[in-house]
């Protein structure tokens, strides 16, 4: 069941074309990623969506209905993390979750409780006072709390550690099960292969792309540099490929190749040093450009 | 929400009413003792020395300042009006931009209330506070009179009401004006302008006839002090233009506040 759908989405800051005519359409209990480099259009899709911002022309529907500033009850059914995350500095965590909690009729102090100590969250502390991570931690306990059927979230993990990166991860993946549908916004490529199911890719404000994340990894997007002992002309007849760098017995290349066929054609020659980089974002775009 | 209002804006209402109530309580200290007999006099010299336009355009015409209650009802009404109309001025432009300015306004959104209700919950703030900053000096004022002379306690409690009906037009002219920009220092800037230029068109409107039609571009003429002094009633015309006029900007507020990018 589709549970958000974009339609046409079009939005002009002034003559500034911000979103061209961008559709796309949720799965209930998906993980959409929402990839692009800053000021693709990203966050004015996502503003767009939750009508902080007008759009010029497009519809948003929630749930089938037309979602617009005025259908409360549809807000209710968004968990919403921004990308920079401002709250009411004079309140305490504890006193901020209150107040989250005040603006929903159901029970949800379990999940809330359930969430900071997940997270390691001290309620007494200040929002002043919270550092940069704890300050993210308290926006996605701030969206996942009333236990929402859609979750929006922007660039959510800048900020938090590795290890928080992970229990992230893992709270959502128990949301998707749950049946909750996520869209993720993200500029970090190696996010959307660890959760999401699907792939938008949004550039200069145009959608460019919606892939599966199994269409995505097939076409093995990796950058790989090896340096030989000798022969360095041979692989590169071997590998039939164009080298990014030369230098000396070191070569970087696009890879073409899936990881089986590589390794049984580089595996004849003495390697020295070999490294297998994730590709960047430029070159996904490179990749649907060309 | 409301509540969260009322808390966060205690403060400045706080120190606004505070330093109104610190003026008044040093002038009902030293008024008794500075005005005798001899002082009198030299005041009532000094007075016909101004001319009557300007003795107009600070009430002096009507009062003389040879009581505390004289002093209220010339310089203390509108030490009053300036202050409690610069404080619906700065609370106006400030209440609802505060959420965009400080960029929580993403967070108030996301939250299952509509737009309007935001707005009305400032709404019912902002004039909840001048009310009670109203009320709170008209209360001390009383009493402070009270303990230092006889005075008409019906003209004062007229006079003590007035003031809240410009403050209460300031604080939804700027609240409306406010939705227009992202800026509250900006804004800022603005709502003082407005407050002590009308005080300065409404001053120079009294002082000659050739001035007068000035009054219709103050809204501290809807104070009307002379009226409530000479009639020892409101006029009902100011009243009925205070309510309206914050009706309309409030209807405007939100009607402008829901179609705002808040970004």
């Amino acid at each position: 069941m589709e549970i958000l759908k974009i339609e046409n989405l079009t939005k002009y800051y002034g003559k500034v074309l911000a979103v061209k005519d961008l559709s796309l359409s949720l799965n209930e209990g998906e993980i959409f990623g929402f990839i692009g480099p800053n000021g693709a259009g990203k966050s004015t899709t996502i503003k767009s969506i939750m009508n902080l911002i007008n759009k010029t022309s497009g519809n948003v529907y929630l749930n089938g209905e037309l979602f617009t500033k005025e259908k409360i009850e549809l807000k209710k059914i968004i968990g919403y993390l921004p990308s920079e995350i401002s709250l009411y500095d004079d309140l305490t965590v504890k006193e901020i979750l209150d107040y989250h909690e005040s603006f929903y009729n159901k029970k949800i102090n379990r999940r809330r409780k359930e969430l900071v100590k997940r997270l390691q969250l001290a309620e007494t502390k200040k929002i002043e006072d919270l550092s940069l991570g704890n300050l993210k931690k308290l926006g996605i306990i701030l969206a996942l709390m009333h236990e929402p059927k859609i979750l929006i979230l922007d660039e959510p993990t800048s900020g938090l550690d590795p290890i928080m990166q992970n229990i992230f991860y893992e709270i959502l993946l128990e949301e998707k099960e749950k049946g909750t549908t996520i869209f993720y916004s993200t500029h970090v490529l190696s996010e959307i292969s660890k959760i999401c199911d699907r792939v938008g890719i949004i550039k200069d404000g145009k959608l460019l792309k919606i892939e599966t994340i199994k269409e995505l990894s097939k076409k093995n997007l990796t950058n790989v540099t090896i340096e030989i002992e000798n022969n360095i002309d041979e692989l590169i007849k071997d590998l039939a490929i164009t080298p990014l760098l030369i230098d000396k017995n070191m070569i970087k290349f696009k890879n073409i190749l899936d990881s089986n066929t590589l390794i049984k054609k580089i595996s004849k020659y003495n390697i020295k040093n070999i490294l297998i980089e994730e590709a960047t974002l430029e070159d996904v775009f490179m990749h649907y450009y060309e | 929400m409301f509540k969260r209002e009322m808390k966060i804006n205690f403060k400045s209402f706080l120190i606004w009413t505070l330093s109104l109530v610190i003026v008044f309580f040093v002038v009902f200290l030293i008024y008794p003792s500075i005005i005798n007999s001899e002082n009198i006099e030299m005041m009532d010299e000094m007075m016909q020395m101004f001319p009557k336009e300007l003795l107009k355009a600070f009430n002096m015409d009507l009062s003389s300042i040879d009581s505390a209650f004289g002093w209220l009802k010339t310089e203390g009404f509108v030490m009053i009006l300036l202050v409690i109309g610069s404080y619906a001025g700065i609370m106006g432009s400030t209440i609802l931009l505060k959420e965009e300015n400080d960029k929580t306004i993403e967070y108030l959104n996301s939250l299952p209330i509509k737009r309007q209700n935001i707005v009305m919950s400032k709404v019912l703030c902002g004039t909840l506070y001048l009310l009670l900053m109203t009320l709170v000096i008209g209360i001390f004022n009383f009493i402070g009179l009270s303990l230092v002379e006889k005075f008409n306690i019906k003209q004062f409690l007229l006079l003590s009401i007035t003031p809240l009906l410009p403050g209460l037009v300031i604080f939804f002219l700027t609240l409306f004006i406010s939705t227009f920009t992202n800026k509250t220092k900006k804004m800022f800037g603005i709502s003082l302008g407005i407050v002590f230029l009308s005080y300065v068109i409404q001053t120079v409107s009294m002082i000659s006839e050739k001035t007068e039609f000035l009054k219709f571009f103050s809204v501290f003429t809807l104070a009307d002090i002379r009226y409530v002094i000479q009639n020892i009633s409101i006029n009902p015309i100011m009243v009925i233009i205070s309510i309206s006029l914050s009706i309309i900007l409030c209807i405007l507020t939100i009607v402008h506040y829901n179609k705002k990018e808040l970004v």
